[in-house]
């Protein structure tokens, strides 16, 4: 039987219980992590392939940077910076796609930035990390604040409650969901036979979404002395629409206002695109300047 | 790594510096030259946005003299190579970045910047 995903509670203050159940974890699992994430998703793929030539952005929260190497089809046109909480997961970012790519070791809430310096910003599968809704709407200005004023686009993706069929997975139904999503434990099986296993994956799926990829096989087929490891990592799952509501709270934050173009306001940001994909909520965004 | 590309992005973002953060100053920086694809519509795209004079100053502190002082009006193909060497083929592998206003110290070790504060240290 697969371990399943947990209800949890935020019984720290963040910081410290982000770093024990996200970063920690994060840092431990880096190398068997990195062989099981290689696809991207298409909506992922079609935000960066419509990106103009000369273009300069951040993957803030990259991973082993594997949208690094995007386009495939022009990877020279833009270039993306990595930026991750994980020093593990950034040396293998730093070669992503067999490329030396430029990566920083940061926060998702620092902004190590020139203001505006990027074209545009992504951030996948990594709010969902940040354990209250302040920092989750703190991790999206960030981003806001990171693009150009005129014409930056970013794009944000987290885990759903809503979770594809394929996915199997069971999501408790007890956890407080007064701010909107759920507070879980997702847990990650490193079996102490990875090695063998590198580069098996289930059905072929790409994944963004968090998966226990190796449990049953694993499961079933190690010994107690090979018992494998068990590491929970924290995620908050959205709730439908909570991620376009943390982008408005954002942006008028900001003094931004939230819509297409108006020549009644300086600045605005419009959010083009929100929507579902396979147990994940996105939301693509534009920022604009009316003069 | 830390390219001057990226050199040209970053910023300290330590609490309360938020002028003349900008551009960090390398120190004891150990340096390495890769060659990378050339991709002249890649640079010249990216051009209007660099912040000219912190690149050729961070290039010249590299001991590179190949860019003008004053971003040039016409853009050839001589050019555009010399830039993009600057940009994207200087790699830094160790040393560290200095803010010229608090003086934060970011260090790079393996070719990656540590860009992390304290949280009670962020803006
Ligand atoms: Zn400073």
């Amino acid at each position: 039987m697969a371990p399943q995903v947990t209800a949890t509670v935020v019984d720290d203050d963040p910081q410290s219980y982000e770093s024990k159940h996200v970063h920690a974890v994060y840092d431990e699992i880096a190398p068997h992590f990195s062989s099981t994430r290689y696809k991207p998703w298409p909506i992922i793929s079609q935000f960066i392939s419509s990106l103009p030539v000369g273009w300069v952005g951040l993957d803030s929260g990259t991973g082993n940077g594997k949208y690094l190497p995007l386009p495939l089809e022009r990877p020279t046109d833009i270039w993306t910076i990595g930026l991750d909480r994980s020093r593990n997961l950034l040396t293998i970012a730093q070669n992503a796609g067999n490329v030396t790519r430029d990566v920083v070791w940061g926060d998702a809430l620092g902004q190590s930035w020139r203001e505006g310096a990027f074209d545009y910003a992504i951030s996948i599968a990594t709010v969902h990390h940040l354990s209250t809704p302040e920092r989750r709407k703190l991790a999206i200005q960030r981003l806001i604040t990171a693009v150009s004023p005129s014409r930056g686009r970013i794009l944000v993706y987290v885990w759903a409650i809503e979770q594809d069929e394929q996915s199997k997975r069971t999501i408790p139904q007890v956890a407080d969901q007064s701010n909107g999503g759920e507070d879980v434990f997702v847990p990650w099986v490193l079996s102490k036979n990875v090695q063998g296993k590198q580069n098996q994956n289930r059905n072929g799926k790409p994944d963004t979404a968090p998966q226990d990829t190796n449990v049953q096989e694993d499961g079933s087929t190690t010994d107690r002395a090979d018992a494998p490891r068990i590491y929970n990592r924290y995620y908050h799952m959205f709730a439908r629409g909570e991620l376009a509501e943390l982008v408005e709270g954002a942006a008028s934050m900001l003094g931004l206002h939230v819509g297409p173009l108006s020549p009644e306001a300086p600045l605005g940001i419009e959010i083009v695109q929100d929507g579902w994909e396979r147990s994940n909520y996105y939301v693509e965004l534009r920022r604009w300047k009316s003069s | 790594m830390v390219r001057l590309i990226t050199h040209n992005l970053l910023a300290c973002h330590a609490k309360g510096c938020t002028s003349n953060n900008f551009p960090l100053k390398l120190q004891d920086v150990a340096i390495e030259v890769r060659e990378a694809e050339f991709n002249p519509d890649f640079v010249r795209g990216f051009l209007p946005r660099l912040e000219w004079k912190a690149l050729v100053q961070a290039a010249r502190e590299l001991g590179d003299t190949s860019l003008p002082e004053e971003m040039p009006e016409m853009v050839d193909d001589g050019f555009l190579k010399n830039l993009h060497h600057v940009l994207l083929e200087i790699h830094i592998d160790e040393g560290a970045m200095i803010c010229p206003n608090c003086g934060h110290t970011y260090p790079i070790s393996n070719g990656i910047p540590n860009m992390l504060l304290a949280e009670h240290e962020i803006g």
